[in-house]
């Protein structure tokens, strides 16, 4: 999993690639916690290049809504893979997480 | 039925989930390997992190494929706490951000990507069979 974080003006532009599983959870934890971070978040997630996320992957992203509305921000996800999304829809995920 | 025992299987879910999915009993269609590779991980996850105390502990991982019916059977056996991972109530998936509690997607992922999923405790053994039909 590689993820790149970029500020353009107002927005923070986040790239994800590869999967998130078992063996890079801990890693993809700390790599967005940045985000977490940020007094007004306005972020933009490309997730074109990410393939696969298991359980833990969920709990990061939902941490993150969470904190994206505790700081009434906003935050979407864009081009997800169709097997993904299917991860986000059956888990609820969808109606808590703008997927564009 | 395809098997191997790890022992002990601390820090093991990576090697588990590999040896799993590289039976060739597991298809190679990008989807069903998919949906499998999610419940395996789980399920394996789950053994590995509550099963014994530090893991210290063995699990039996097996796959077996009957080729009339195109069932796919994924088998893992552990002697650890007795623990029926199917009692834990579904997370309730139409809360709000806020209300939604955080983890225990884990189980419910495999009764969703699997088509069928049992547990029994046998010989002081927790088995969990996990089956897919996959059929194109």
């Amino acid at each position: 999993m590689k993820v790149t974080i970029k500020k353009q003006n107002e927005k923070t532009l986040v790239t994800l690639e590869g999967r998130i599983d078992t063996t890079n959870a801990d890693q993809f934890q700390h790599d967005i916690a940045p985000l977490m971070e940020d007094e007004c978040p306005n972020i933009d997630i490309d997730c074109t290049g990410m393939t696969y996320t298991s359980s833990q992957g969920l709990r990061m992203f939902l941490l993150l809504q969470k904190s994206v509305m505790a700081h009434q921000g906003t935050m979407v996800m864009r081009n997800m893979d169709s097997r993904v999304k299917e991860v986000f829809d059956i888990t609820g995920f969808s109606n808590i997480i703008t997927i564009l | 039925m395809i098997k191997k025992r790890f022992n002990p299987i601390t820090d093991k879910s990576s090697e588990i989930i590999a040896f799993l999915m590289a039976s060739p009993d597991i298809p190679d269609d990008p989807d069903l390997r998919f949906k499998i590779e999610l419940s395996v991980e789980e399920a394996v996850e789950n053994v590995v992190h509550y099963a014994y105390e530090g893991g210290i502990g063995w699990l039996e991982a097996g796959t077996s494929l009957d080729h009339e019916s195109l069932v796919l059977t994924i088998e893992l056996r552990d002697a650890g706490v007795p623990f029926n991972p199917l009692e834990k109530a579904d997370p309730d998936v139409n809360l709000s951000a806020d209300q939604r509690e955080v983890g225990g997607l884990g189980i419910y992922l495999c009764k969703n990507m699997m088509d069928s999923i049992e547990y029994h405790y046998e010989d002081g053994n927790n088995v969990l069979i996990m089956r897919k039909i996959v059929k194109n």
